[in-house]
């Protein structure tokens, strides 16, 4: 992929990015699942772009509910 | 200032001040206690996600000397320590407690309370209104925090209820993540100086909840009557359950000495298979 397109996923990450020093400093938790959920998304965004490295980070934070069992769970 | 253009915030903005106008008007309670209630109401809807941490804790304790032995095993590799712990987690169906969406949702809670003490005066009546809390501490709920002696009270009880609530919370977490958190708070304190002291009215009230709801949880899980593998533990080694590990269940003290469980896991893991698919 070359840079232009690559972009809306580098936007994606800097939201994520955003949200790390922000509200993921001031509610701090801990993920069951590794790699973290916004670690997962970094990825999945990385890997896949936008569009799709959205859905599957979205689709791993409904997953990530207190009645999920957690575990290693790496993007595909 | 950008979250509040996006229409779902401001529509949350909407319904939290008309929660507060509730617990104003109709129950009769002060600005303040309003925004004590609504918190109190936010926890009692996540009630049903600390029954499930309840659950978890147990099922972390009784797995616990299994998972400082992979603890051991991979001490030089974070990384690959982790990634071994969580499918020691998946392989035995255990829930370690905290998980990323209930703390989500805390958020829009959070965002809406803001924008609510901000825009304050645009829907409310507030001249002649008695917007103080535990008067004289907080004159003004609406104020800076530190625009009052009191402020830097609710600072402190802040930073020290943080503190305790991250004790409570974050099961899985490393001690380095765990110091971090604990460190967190205090630096905070400079940035939430400047929110409207309600705002850390709700946060040191979440806070106190939590740490009361770990205070029961911790009471719950050290009486449930220890099962099958702590039964069988004649070859406990003891420097086994000491202090060696991160803590990987930092809730709730192990009732009897962990055994090594090394020797006994295959059995261990079947057992619990069949316990977490009949649930």
């Amino acid at each position: 992929m070359n840079a232009v397109m690559r972009l809306p996923s580098k936007l994606g990450i800097g939201l994520i990015w955003a949200y790390r020093l922000t509200f993921g400093a001031l509610f701090p938790t801990t993920c069951k699942y590794h790699p973290s959920c916004s670690e997962y998304a970094v990825q999945a965004l990385r890997k896949h772009g936008l569009v799709k490295g959205s859905v599957l980070a979205g689709w791993r934070l409904l997953r990530c509910n207190p009645w999920s069992h957690g575990g290693f769970d790496p993007v595909r | 200032m950008i979250l509040y253009s996006i229409p779902i915030f401001s529509q949350l903005e909407a319904v939290m001040r008309d929660l507060l106008k509730f617990f104003h008007t109709n129950v009769g309670l002060t600005w303040a206690w309003a925004i004590v209630a609504t918190t109190v109401l936010v926890r009692l809807i996540l009630v049903p996600l600390t029954i499930r941490q309840i659950h978890s804790m147990q099922s972390l304790q009784r797995h616990a000397p299994q998972m400082k032995e992979i603890q051991k095993k991979y001490k030089g590799d974070k990384q690959k320590q982790n990634e071994e712990l969580m499918k020691f987690y998946r392989e035995n169906h255990i829930n370690p407690a905290a998980s990323c969406l209930p703390m989500l949702l805390q958020i829009p809670v959070f965002i809406s309370l803001y924008y609510t003490l901000k825009y304050f005066t645009h829907h409310f009546e507030t001249a002649g209104q008695d917007l103080s809390w535990l008067h004289p501490i907080i004159p003004n709920i609406l104020n800076h925090t530190t625009s009052s002696w009191g402020g830097y009270l609710l600072l402190v009880v802040y930073v020290a209820s943080q503190m305790a609530s991250t004790l409570f919370m974050a099961a899985t977490a490393d001690k380095t993540q765990r110091i971090l958190f604990m460190i967190m708070p205090l630096f905070f304190v400079f940035v939430i100086a400047h929110f409207p002291a309600g705002l850390v009215l709700y946060w040191v009230t979440t806070n106190l909840w939590t740490v009361g709801q770990g205070l029961i949880t911790r009471r719950l899980v050290a009486r449930t009557p220890t099962p099958a593998p702590e039964r069988r533990s004649s070859r406990t080694s003891p420097k086994d359950d000491g202090t060696s590990g991160n803590g990987a269940s930092p809730e709730g003290p192990s009732p009897k000495p962990a055994p090594s469980a090394a020797q006994q896991q295959p059995r261990q893991v079947r057992r619990k298979k069949k316990r977490t698919s009949r649930r």
